[in-house]
């Protein structure tokens, strides 16, 4: 026998046990013994991780029979769907609120109508506007971790003081358009050096524009796109990139910086005005501490007053896949964090407002974003949106922003780029209908 | 005779295995599945040719198909000339031979996922290395990122870049070319021109087909570097590839079904396309054994 | 020398120095980000040289824990990266090599014809065969561990195959012949006579190996799941998250650490390398 080539094959061997118990144990679930194991999957990192982590750790000192274990996913929508169909899904998934619909229309998620009537967590408990969204085909599907709404931000040092307060600001859009006009500033070569508003950013809410204006996107069963409202929105979007020119606008937008950064756009000073969320003010707090803003409800069309105080909503849920180990134990941290003292602490610490219908004094007080009362009120109006219930909204919501670029960067007319998104909605809603929803 | 056969499929035994389950398999599943809707949270249910009449006539896989396609028609051509240019460069036995060689060699062996990060620093449209470069010019430079124009250029430059294993090939075969041959040119008085277009060409295109056909079979499949620099395939789905839609397709819109479907169009495309790369190669292509 | 090639040696040198520095261009300015000071990364015009080199910048990647971007355990990740690579560069250098043998060294019937077969599938576009695949582990319960990544590579692949034939055709058969006489089975042969001459092949098919393991991307992608199990090609992209301002000297110092090792094994097997890339190309 040659002993070199036993000695490779050993070490070879050796290698290969070894590498393959590491791996191994880098992957199991790590059960306790004493207590039941909770898997918590959880899309936030940093110090919103950090806030979370602090719900779970109270948890788990609270009692001592369940023990939550909290992991920071990323991409965890499509983790959690792999997972699910692995058959070896979390016990708790914190999944985005626009993808509830969805996961129940894909059977992945299991129903908590129960539970939660049985503890009390019904449309009263609720802002009536966040509880739709918990809500789908008389079912309950999730509960929520932190809700948002959205307004828009202004910096009184980059406006005309005539309007530089929350009172004096434009109210309509046609009034925000003449400020824009007014205030902003373009280089000898046309570069824009400051925009006093620009749709595109932060461009996270393309399927929105046209609720702003009076439209929808789909109306009872049928997909409603290319309608004059949504046309009037995107003819508004195009107005911007005419204004300052499609390469200005793409040159200035490259060099916009990250949103949790001082190079923010609104926070460096290349924007004036900003739609965005309620948590701005913690980013504010973090990256530009001293600097002045305020925030005022999103405008509406000056011929359109019922638009008045619309805000799209977003929320941040939890839900209990289908397939879960630990259901009742699952259940119990869900219902936890829904106490009132617990929600407001975790929602003060994001920066975001309560999706409760009761709120406390103190919240309001202790809350870091000095303008919440504003974004709680929002959450209450008539006027609050959320996404539309259908189960293709990732698909639509792609066509929504794909349009959306495509008039920003001048690609198309908003009829063209409207019309275009309408036809492929409507295939991928027929679709949907016939293959899924039929089953 | 059976005991050859016997010991021969032994040892080939891994093989046929990986064969079976890992490519056999897979080929005749996705077909199958391009057959039905699978949600991979339920059983696939047949709906017949359903997905393929809907793929004719969806507009975004028109898109990605066509994007698919100019990159492939824009980087293979673009590397295999920078590719044969630099080995022929290299040939030259200068000085410092084996620095240049390891130089060009090295990006290609960068990961797709750091290469795309770096180069989303690079071409960054506002304080790129790139445009900074070309402001300094006193040109007006493009917005690699953001402009739909110009996304695709970007991806190109990117795969020249990585043409090194490429060079590394062309490289050996020159190498292999006989000197004879161009003793016999320079006897007829060619120049340098007649000499690559007579000599140095025909003698190396069996590798340049090897290597074309490697390079339509990548490009035909890029996903990585897009997937990272481009997410979604903005700016409005200009840099959205056939394998991004299929990625989509099967996780992120629970189509998996549809995935498959377009996975199958992609390997009748890669099929068609090196059969006609290698019809068109017997009239061009030279082989010394014949 | 004749005057016409001085000229053309000249012009090549000249030709060559440019296409040098675009090539190495975007790695030097990786590296010149990964020492800069966050503040310096972003100015323009770009500095090439940082005013305070801060080689604490791949410390810090190492151990990033920041508020912003969270833990991002790279240590972890390269641990996970080896041992996925360690078990690829295992399977794949022993499946190749017995299969590889069977197709050189052994006379049976079929054997071209599955051969040529076997060279086709490389055409096989890797999209095609991502769903069943993927539904396959999942069956087998694997989604989520590394097996996925590591198991494939004990059942041999197309190009390894193709590169170990070539080179094992051109050992002399004699070779094999005496050491039949001398009364070794099928299996002696291939240990004691050809493994030891295909050495260097054989380190060209785990160098190979090495590489794409090191670097897969869509593998871990699609596989891994819990943030703890990642590789450092997907890790990487954690650096960019969406909820921080990306740190770009940081993410750049890491993205160098990432490729150190290849580079490093690059530029003592150079030769191999390359050598192993040149005959592959040969029909």
């Amino acid at each position: 026998m040659n002993w070199t080539s036993v000695g490779i094959f050993g070490l070879a061997a050796t290698l290969v046990v070894g590498a393959v118990v590491t791996g191994e144990r880098v992957i199991t679930r790590q059960d306790r013994t004493d207590r039941v194991t909770v898997i918590y999957w959880e899309k936030w990192t940093g110090s919103e991780g950090e806030e979370m982590r602090k719900v779970v750790n109270a948890f788990n000192e609270s009692q001592d029979r369940i023990f939550v274990k909290y992991l920071s996913i990323s991409g965890i929508d499509s983790k959690t769907r792999l997972a699910i169909a692995g058959g070896n899904p979390p016990d708790v998934a914190g999944i985005w609120g626009d993808q509830v619909v969805q996961f129940a229309d894909a059977n992945a998620l299991t129903d908590l109508t129960e539970l939660a009537n049985d503890k009390g967590l019904d449309e009263n408990y609720y802002i009536p506007a966040y509880w739709d969204g918990y809500v789908y085909k008389d079912k309950v599907w999730a509960l929520p971790s932190t809700p948002a709404a959205i307004a828009l931000h202004a910096r009184p040092d980059l406006l005309p003081p005539e309007v530089a307060t929350p009172e004096t600001f434009p109210k309509t859009f046609e009034a925000l358009d003449a400020l824009v006009e007014k205030i902003s500033v373009q280089g000898p070569n046309g570069s824009l050096k400051l925009a006093g508003f620009l749709p595109s950013n932060p461009g996270w809410w393309n399927w929105a524009w046209g609720y702003y204006f009076g439209g929808q996107l789909i109306t009872g069963d049928k997909v409603t796109i290319d309608t004059p409202e949504n046309l009037r929105a995107f003819r508004w979007i195009a107005k911007y990139t005419k204004k300052f020119g499609s390469q200005e606008v793409q040159s200035f937008q490259g060099g916009f910086g990250n949103f949790a950064s001082p190079q923010d756009p609104f926070m460096s000073g290349k924007v004036a005005a900003e739609q965005n969320g309620v948590w701005k003010a913690n980013y504010i707090n973090v990256y530009k501490p001293g600097l002045e803003w305020f925030a005022v409800p999103m405008p509406y069309p000056a011929d359109r007053p019922d638009l008045k105080g619309r805000s799209n909503l977003s929320q941040d849920v939890l839900c209990i896949p289908r397939g879960a180990k630990h259901v009742k134990e699952a259940f119990e941290f869900l219902s936890f964090v829904q106490k009132q003292d617990v929600m407001e602490g975790l929602c003060s610490a994001h920066g975001k407002n309560s999706p409760l219908a009761k709120v406390s004094e103190k919240f309001f007080d202790t809350h870091p974003n000095k303008y919440i009362r504003l974004f709680d009120q929002l959450a209450r109006s008539p006027g609050a949106f959320n996404i539309p219930k259908v189960g293709v909204f990732p698909q639509i919501s792609n066509e929504m922003n794909v349009a959306f670029q495509e008039v920003n960067s001048e690609q198309k007319t908003p009829e063209r780029a409207l019309a275009d998104a309408q036809q492929r909605a409507e295939i991928i809603w027929s679709t949907y209908r016939k293959q899924v929803l039929a089953q | 005779m059976k005991k050859d056969l016997r010991i021969g499929l032994l040892f080939a035994l891994p093989w046929i295995l990986g064969f079976i389950i890992f490519l056999a398999y897979p080929v005749l599943a996705s077909l199958y599945y391009s057959f039905t809707n699978f949600s991979i949270l339920r059983e696939p249910s047949y709906v017949g040719a359903d997905n393929y009449a809907e793929l004719a006539s969806d507009t975004v896989f028109h898109k990605a198909l066509i994007n698919t396609l100019i990159y492939a028609v824009g980087a293979v051509p673009l590397s295999t000339v920078v590719a044969i240019g630099l080995a022929m460069l290299l040939n030259t036995k200068v000085k410092g031979m084996s620095y240049y060689r390891t130089i060009f060699f090295l990006p290609s062996l960068v990961p797709m996922v750091a290469l795309g990060t770096l180069f989303l620093w690079i071409f960054n449209g506002d304080y790129g290395l790139l445009n900074e470069g070309i402001r300094a010019a006193n040109l007006e430079p493009p917005n690699w990122l953001g402009d739909p124009a110009w996304s695709k250029s970007t991806l190109m430059l990117i795969s020249m870049w990585g043409c090194g294993q490429a060079m590394v090939i062309y490289l050996a075969g020159l190498q292999n070319v006989p000197v004879s041959l161009y003793e016999a040119a320079d006897l007829d008085g060619a120049k340098l021109g007649k000499k690559i277009w007579n000599v140095t060409l025909p003698m190396l295109s069996p590798v340049i087909l090897f290597n074309v056909v490697m390079g339509i079979i990548g490009a035909l499949q890029v996903f990585a570097v897009p997937y990272v620099m481009f997410p979604g395939g903005a700016p409005a789905r200009s840099t959205y590839f056939i394998a991004s839609y299929l990625f989509d397709n099967a996780f992120q819109y629970q189509r998996m079904g549809y995935a498959s479907a377009v996975g199958w169009v992609m390997f009748i495309i890669t099929l068609v396309l090196t059969l006609l790369a290698l019809k068109m190669s017997d009239r061009h292509v030279h082989y010394e054994t014949e | 020398m004749g005057k016409r090639k001085q000229i053309q040696t000249a012009l090549t040198h000249v030709a060559l120095i440019l296409l040098s520095v675009v090539f190495a261009l975007p790695l030097l300015w990786m590296l010149s980000t990964s020492l800069k000071p966050i503040s310096e990364t972003l100015t323009t015009p770009p500095k090439w040289i940082p005013t305070e080199v801060m080689w604490s910048n791949y410390p810090d990647a190492i151990n990033y824990n920041s508020k912003q971007l969270g833990y991002i355990p790279f240590l972890v990740y390269m641990r996970n990266t080896v041992v996925v690579t360690i078990l690829c560069i295992v399977g794949s250098v022993t499946s190749n090599a017995l299969v590889a043998y069977s197709f050189s060294r052994l006379r049976w019937a079929g054997r071209d014809a599955f051969f040529g077969l076997t060279v086709a599938t490389m055409m096989i576009p890797f999209p095609v065969l991502m769903v069943p695949t993927f539904t396959l582990f999942r069956y087998l319960g694997w989604v989520g561990s590394f097996k996925p990544l590591w198991v494939p590579a004990f059942f041999a692949s197309a190009f390894s195959i193709f590169l170990l034939r070539q080179f094992f055709r051109t050992i002399p058969m004699e070779l094999s012949e005496a050491a039949k006489l001398d009364g070794c089975s099928e299996f002696r042969i291939f240990t004691d006579v050809i493994v030891p001459l295909a050495k260097p092949a054989l380190m060209v098919v785990a160098l190979f190996t090495f590489m794409g393991s090191w670097n897969d991307f869509l593998g871990p992608l699609i596989y891994l799941v819990d943030q703890n199990t990642f590789t450092l090609a997907l890790g990487l992209s954690a650096y960019q998250t969406q909820h921080g301002g990306t740190p770009w000297n940081l993410l750049m110092a890491a993205t160098l650490l990432v490729i150190l090792p290849i580079l490093i094994v690059f530029f003592f097997a150079q030769k191999l390398f390359i050598q192993g890339i040149a005959t592959s190309g040969f029909k």
